[in-house]
């Protein structure tokens, strides 16, 4: 673990692994609405859809429920990848796998959807970043078409930016997307191993991080929050780490993960003594003997490390990541 | 280029791959046979999509929750792969370490172990043996890490000699308790913790977690022991020494190499009683063995490079594994291009025809032959092979279908365009039987008088998908 900075410090992890009700199983993204409610999206997998939901939640591990479910019927997923809440607390999510962003009530009905596949203005080839700017406009990453369009409340095409490519400014399989206090865009610009920041008319600004495995690297990061003090939070998804960047694009801080039990984890374990015991008595933190140097590997061997964090998201000074391989959320508090 | 270098290039695909199409064979009998056997044995393959792709977006292919989605990524390697006799040959170990998710209940130790087999399946045999003994998943699976000083499980032990190495008959049942007794110690990690979760199917708190070997010197039997006549303080890896310079164990591999990649020999418990069908084969396969010092990629050279692999006899003759089937049905149609939902269904067909990859039936893994033929999988292997081959909307098969119209004339000729589609499916040799039912097929569906639409190709090469010879390799 890399710390540089003391304003960064790890709060709790909630969540559980679960592949139906109470619990995660690959959650991708998550959202608060004016209530502060959390809704999870949850992706599931090819092998077991009901993991493909929305579990609703707040910062106390308080349960509210589920709604959605997979399928290819009006308010169902198939490879449900991002969410987002407007002003008036709708929900939009973006599925990848049938080129469509739905928009639900906060109570789970479903409202309208939009889009098709094509390359045209207003359909896309795999839409997954989701954001709203300060006028309630939804800002979706078309990841294959390499691009963002914007679009209005109604589903409206108002306006698209970027190319495919990896100059600047270009865009190679564009995963998140957040918008800052000056209504700046931040796309984690996946295939290019950088988070690039844009001007709200689409203008490149500047451009964080490049490949590789050192701190100040990225490989393929997933998302991106900024804070007030313009910040810069990445999820890197690569190097299975949380990392944070002042506004020059210095690193500021970096953590392979330190997960603890959640709520919803003790409550599991509290129910089933005999792995409570066996647990007890594992040494889970340990030198690990090469795995050849992927983070992946020794994710999948570690269980407090980040394993695949897809989504990051900056909440009234507290961090929250969808660590998706996982099922959990880690907090981290921000001073 | 002679139409036999064609065929046997299209043999050697077929057997140290999942089959190849025109354009591919074309080009490597332009290369050279010996040459290509070469490239294959002595060069890392090129899978132009990378993990990070599939990981994202089928994230279980990395983290398997699930027990088929380990094998789906798999298959990626297979059809991706520019040549798969790595994939192969780990397939062809997962067969006979066989080790499945009944017991194990963690897709990914059982993902890890045929990374495990991708990784050293072409190396030293010997230390093959001593990284399966170090395995978690074959830990669990044998229950060495219930094996103790003092108190052993013989079930590795007896595994290891009976169906990894030397074959019944070679050794005594006292052999497999010092062998036992030689591989206490050789446990995993957390093995309490670890194994509770496999018997409960247990993905809690935080999904599944990957384990990894641990030697636990206290627990290990230090007392001297008695091995195939050698007397010491053996440790599992001396153990694996002394197996390795056996005559019975260069032989059982030499006779496992042959079946797969040759010819189908008997199943595994007739070989004590049962000659091999080609002993001098075996003989030459088994001179390698101890010639390179027990090195399997030298065996592979050696038995593609021979005579007995080159005849003509044993051409077409194997029936394909499932995997084989979907995996060289996947290369031709070329109909995932990138990750896709859809692959996940595609490969479960494996499943329905009788290879559940990474689960085999038993410790003897699957049993390979014609026994891979019964009504309901014949049925499961026809439906699949002649609705990919028949859908015109796949990339490959729009490729065939356009490489078979533009190398005929019109008017069409239906003998033409039979041999024509069979070449473009990897110079597909059939009867004579077969080839005239596909002619009067063709006769009897083509309008001569009109151009030849790629519908009616496309249903012939449906027919040709439902072919026997389809079914073979």
């Amino acid at each position: 673990m890399t710390t540089i900075s003391s304003k960064i410090k790890y709060k709790n992890t909630m969540g559980l692994a679960a592949m139906q009700g109470r619990g995660f199983y690959y959650p991708m993204d998550l959202a608060f609405d004016s209530s502060e409610k959390i809704y999870v999206l949850g992706r599931g997998h090819d092998g077991d859809p009901r993991g493909c939901r929305i579990v609703v939640m707040d910062m106390n591990e308080e349960y509210y429920g589920t709604f959605g479910s997979f399928g290819n019927e009006t308010g169902q997923f198939i490879w449900p990848s991002s969410i987002a809440v407007n002003s008036k607390d709708n929900l939009f999510i973006s599925d990848e796998a049938t080129n469509k962003i739905t928009v639900m009530s906060k109570e789970g009905n479903y409202i309208s959807s939009f889009g098709e596949f094509g390359s045209d203005n207003g359909q896309f080839d795999g839409p997954n970043g989701l954001a709203f700017d300060h006028d309630d406009n939804l800002y979706v990453v078309d990841h294959r078409n390499g691009r963002v369009q914007v679009f209005d409340e109604d589903g409206k095409f108002i306006r698209k930016f970027g190319k495919p490519g990896d100059l600047s400014g270009e865009l190679n399989l564009p995963w998140g997307i957040t918008i800052d206090s000056k209504n700046n865009l931040y796309i984690a610009d996946w295939g290019n191993h950088r988070i690039q920041e844009f001007s709200n008319d689409g203008d490149f600004i500047k451009s964080i991080g490049s490949y590789g495995k050192k701190d100040t690297d990225l490989i393929h990061p997933s998302d991106v929050a900024v804070d007030l003090k313009g910040n810069v939070f990445v999820t890197d998804w690569g190097n299975h780490r949380f990392k944070a960047f002042n506004q020059n694009g210095d690193l500021i801080y970096s953590t392979r993960g330190e997960a603890t039990l959640s709520k919803w984890a003790h409550d599991f374990l509290n129910t089933n003594i005999e792995e409570k015991e066996a647990r007890s008595k594992s040494k889970l933190v340990f030198e690990l003997p090469g795995f050849d140097k992927d983070p992946h590997e020794e994710s999948s061997h570690v269980e407090k490390y980040f394993w695949s964090p897809t989504s990051i998201t900056f909440y009234k000074g507290e961090i929250i990541i969808v660590d998706s391989n996982r099922h959990r959320l880690p907090v981290y508090l921000v001073s | 280029m002679s139409n036999t270098d064609v065929l046997l290039m299209a043999h050697l695909m077929r057997r140290a791959g999942f089959g190849a199409n025109k354009g591919e064979l074309d080009k490597l009998v332009e290369n050279g046979y010996d040459k290509t056997v070469d490239y294959m044995l002595d060069n890392d393959p090129n899978i132009p999509v990378s993990e990070y792709m599939i990981r994202r977006y089928q994230p279980d292919y990395g983290a398997s929750l699930g027990s088929t989605t380990n094998g789906a990524n798999w298959m990626y390697r297979m059809i991706w792969s520019d040549f798969p006799l790595r994939e192969k040959v780990a397939l062809f170990w997962h067969g006979i370490f066989a080790t499945g998710y009944a017991k194990l209940a963690n897709g990914k130790v059982l993902h890890d172990q045929i990374k495990m087999l991708l990784k050293h399946g072409m190396g030293n045999y010997q230390n093959l043996l001593v990284e399966l003994s170090r395995d978690p998943a074959m830990i669990i699976w044998l229950d060495n890490c219930e094996s103790h000083k003092g108190a052993i499980n013989e079930n590795y032990g007896r595994e290891l000699l009976e169906l990894f190495s030397m074959g019944t008959g070679n050794y005594t049942e006292e052999d497999i308790k010092e062998a036992s007794r030689a591989f206490t110690g050789w446990t995993i990690a957390n093995s309490d913790y670890m194994t509770l979760k496999c018997q409960r199917d247990s993905v809690w708190p935080y999904g599944r977690l990957s384990m990894h070997f641990e030697y636990n010197p206290d627990d290990h039997d230090e007392e001297e022991k008695t091995f195939l006549g050698e007397t010491g303080n053996f440790n599992g890896e001396d153990i694996i020494k002394i197996i390795c310079e056996q005559k019975a164990t260069a032989k059982f591999i030499s006779r496992h190499l042959y079946s797969f990649f040759v010819a189908d020999e008997p199943p595994v418990p007739e070989w004590p009683y049962k000659e091999p069908n080609d002993p001098e084969a075996i003989e030459m396969l088994s001179k390698v063995y101890f010639d390179s010092g027990y090195d399997i990629k030298e065996m592979l050279r050696f038995l593609f490079k021979s005579d007995f692999f080159k005849s003509e006899d044993v051409w077409n003759k194997r029936v394909k594994s499932p995997v084989e089937l979907v995996a060289g049905t996947l290369r031709l149609t070329k109909e995932f291009n990138r990750p896709s939902r859809d692959q996940y269904f595609t490969t479960l067909n494996a499943q329905y025809m009788g290879q559940w990859m990474m689960s085999p039936p038993s410790v003897e893994g699957w049993h390979w032959g014609t026994e891979w033929l019964d009504s309901g999988t014949l049925v499961e292997r026809v439906n699949f092979s002649s609705s990919s081959l028949g859908n015109k909307d796949n990339i490959g098969v729009k490729e065939i279908i356009n490489n078979i119209k533009s190398s005929l004339d019109s008017p069409i000729d239906s003998e033409k365009l039979v041999d024509a589609s069979l070449e473009q499916l990897g110079a597909l040799s059939t009867s004579e039987n077969t080839r005239s039912i596909l002619i009067d097929y063709a006769d009897s569906n083509l309008d001569s008088s009109e151009e030849i639409n790629d519908e009616e190709i496309a249903e012939l090469l449906k027919f040709v998908g439902a072919m026997p010879e389809y079914q073979r390799s």
